[in-house]
């Protein structure tokens, strides 16, 4: 792939996507959880020791269908053991695993059925060819022949590689080699899709094509159960965070939820030309308005950080007490990064 | 790219079966997959003929200066024999190489645990690694089946030599294949795999001729006034052993049974006291053996790849 080629994945607005630069994304809409009772992954009181370690504790894991699980935590927290467990590849200590119904103790065999995994290796065969390391795969998941050709054309132009097809596995970037294996997780068409730490040693391109792809395949259906310890991949593409530290979930729940329980205030920074006091005075008047406080000026123009809590509707009324006086606002914004607020808060920082 | 036209093509294959085993195809591909595998068969050709080669030269003149003339049965005894010596060598060296690595590789690459979590039986694993491993031995051994032939011009060799010395050569393939696979599969490490393939290998074939040697001097030494039927049984069965665990020995005391006694699946034995008994010939005994202790093996290295980590 050509890097000057400006490339982004089929978003809704074209024409962001004709004047954008490179690296300008579009953000698709996320698929939606229609019932978050109805679990695909779920653990119960899931324990693993290895000697005197304690790698997972009690951890209750709960991932509806269709979400896009982000499974956040520090290195060494047990993220990785805890995958190892759900693909059948380790025993658990304690406790129970269930994948789509199925225990992965008791009944293997489905659970790998259901799922496909991606370790945060590449684990590519070297003397192969792009579409042999997918025959290969297809034909150990029992995917019939005469189906395998097909299907390969189809894995390859999901995931951008058509024109790759012919050459030598160990010939391909970084980036390719990270959505063959993706690829490769999807020849028996899991329901979900296990992937420990899938943007890990990306460039950032490859890393947006692979988001662009997990929202693809969530659209499609597929449940994404990945982990990372890079928060912004998580706040962008995940309708459903967990957070584990020490082998512990700290906290987990569908992402808009998590902000709210665990930073109920919500932060907004204002940037005024002037008159801060008359801004001040309007705002104190806004219901849900619980502090608001002085930033330093930047450019010679005045800052203020209100704290809130509630809905949106709170900080379209604020913007509207503050126009409808002619108080100069240059800058409206919601301070975005709450989410590595969420992640300090949920974690103790015992691990690390 | 697959078409409908080679795809009825291939499907003539006798091999067809086999290759629907999606490692042994995986293998085989990367196996017969650029120069290597052409220059290993040249390679192991060019010793093997090279061999023969000097043999010959050296055993014309050595028959010349003790009958005056050519002796062709003896030569072409020689020269045959000494082919299927060092067929014999290179395979036992040969097929550990291919096979020690094939499980720990895996580990090594990576791929292990993406295999683990597909639907392919460990026996499909275990099978297509060696399947792919002993396709190139065979290989070699049908490429050498013409230098073998070349004491035919000379006689004193039977067809029946050459499939009995193609089992044999065979059996102990398929015996240090499983070997190599079962270390594979016990290690992560290929190196470790190698090492430990080559020592047990070097233990089989260091303890056997010794026994074979000593149990022969034992037996040939008999004394007929003091020896009982019951342990001359005991020896006997003990020389018996010996030979037909070891791949060298039962040719050769295969061969000297079809020279001696032109039997070629049993043999007679007399004892001391005069009585005599019938035997299987030793290449029987030997190819049952090993292929028994190779379905063994297979299963040993199955079962351990079954186990889940703990």
């Amino acid at each position: 792939m050509s890097i000057d080629k400006p490339e982004v994945m089929e978003t809704s607005s074209s024409e962001a996507v004709a004047e954008t630069p490179i690296l300008t994304e579009v953000l698709p809409e996320l698929p939606t959880v229609t019932d978050e009772q109805d679990l695909i992954i779920e653990t119960r009181g899931l324990s693993k020791r290895y000697g005197r370690l304690q790698a997972i504790n009690n951890l209750n894991l709960q991932v509806p269908r269709g979400a896009i699980y982000g499974f956040v935590g520090p290195n060494g927290a047990g993220k990785t053991s805890t995958m190892r467990i759900l693909t059948t590849l380790m025993k658990p200590s304690g406790g129970e695993a269930y994948i789509n119904g199925y225990s992965v103790i008791s009944t293997p065999r489905e659970v790998r059925r259901s799922i496909g995994y991606m370790p945060d290796f590449f684990g590519v065969y070297e003397d192969m060819k792009v579409w042999e390391y997918l025959d290969f795969f297809a034909a150990c998941y029992e995917i019939p022949e005469a189906q395998r050709p097909g299907l390969i054309n189809d894995l390859l132009e999901l995931v951008d590689l058509a024109h790759r097809r012919d050459d030598m596995v160990d010939k391909l970037s970084r980036g390719m080699k990270q959505r063959l294996c993706l690829a490769r997780t999807l020849a028996h068409d899991p329901q979900v899709l296990i992937l420990d730490e899938p943007a890990s040693g990306l460039d950032p391109r490859a890393r947006i094509e692979i988001r662009e792809l997990l929202i693809e395949l969530a659209k499609m259906g597929k449940t994404i159960f990945f982990s990372s310890h890079i928060l912004a991949d998580v706040n962008e593409i995940c309708t459903h965070i967990g957070i584990i530290e020490a082998g512990q979930m700290v906290a987990q729940g569908p992402i808009k939820a998590m902000r709210q329980q665990l930073i109920p205030h919500r932060v907004l920074i204002i940037t005024l030309l002037g008159r801060m006091d008359d801004a001040k005075e309007a705002l104190l008047h806004v219901e849900g308005v619980l502090g608001i406080v002085d930033l330093p000026p930047e450019d010679g123009k005045t800052r203020i950080k209100v704290e809130f809590s509630g809905e949106d509707l709170r900080m379209s009324e604020m913007l509207q007490a503050l126009t409808s006086k002619g108080i100069p606002v240059v800058n409206f914004a919601e301070e975005s990064s709450d989410l590595e607020a969420v992640f300090m808060k949920a974690t103790k920082g015992i691990v690390s | 790219m697959e078409t409908p036209a080679n795809r009825s093509r291939i499907s003539l294959n006798p091999l067809r079966p086999l290759l629907r085993n999606p490692v042994a195809l995986k293998e085989l591909r990367g196996r017969m997959r650029g120069p290597r595998a052409f220059v290993v068969l040249t390679c192991y050709l060019i010793v093997v003929g090279g061999f023969t080669t000097l043999l010959y030269i050296a055993g014309t003149a050595a028959t010349y200066s003790t009958t005056g003339e050519v002796d062709g049965g003896t030569l072409g005894r020689v020269l045959f024999g000494s082919v299927v010596a060092i067929e014999l060598f290179l395979v036992t060296f040969i097929t550990p190489a291919f096979t020690a690595g094939s499980i720990s590789g895996e580990h090594e690459s990576q791929t292990y645990d993406l295999l683990r979590t597909t639907l392919l039986p460990e026996r499909q694993l275990v099978f297509g690694k060696l399947f792919s491993a002993l396709a190139y031995v065979l290989l070699l051994l049908l490429a050498a089946i013409p230098l073998q032939s070349i004491a035919f011009l000379f006689g004193g060799v039977d067809v029946e030599e050459i499939f009995i010395s193609l089992l044999v050569l065979l059996a102990t393939a398929i015996f240090l294949g499983n070997i190599g696979v079962y270390y594979s599969a016990m290690t992560h490490r290929t190196l470790r795999a190698n090492i430990m393939t080559y020592v047990t290998i070097l233990a089989v074939i260091l303890v056997t001729t010794a026994g074979a040697v000593i149990a022969l001097a034992i037996v040939e030494g008999l004394d007929p006034s003091t020896s009982t039927s019951g342990s001359e049984w005991f020896l006997l069965v003990a020389r018996g052993i010996f030979v037909c665990l070891n791949p060298l020995t039962t040719l050769l005391s295969t061969q000297q049974y079809l020279v001696n006694q032109q039997t070629l699946f049993t043999f007679k034995y007399t004892f001391t006291d005069g009585t005599t008994t019938t035997l299987p010939s030793p290449w029987i005994t030997f190819t049952v053996f090993y292929l028994a202790l190779s379905v063994v093996v297979f299963f040993a290295t199955t079962r351990h790849l079954k186990r889940i980590e703990g």
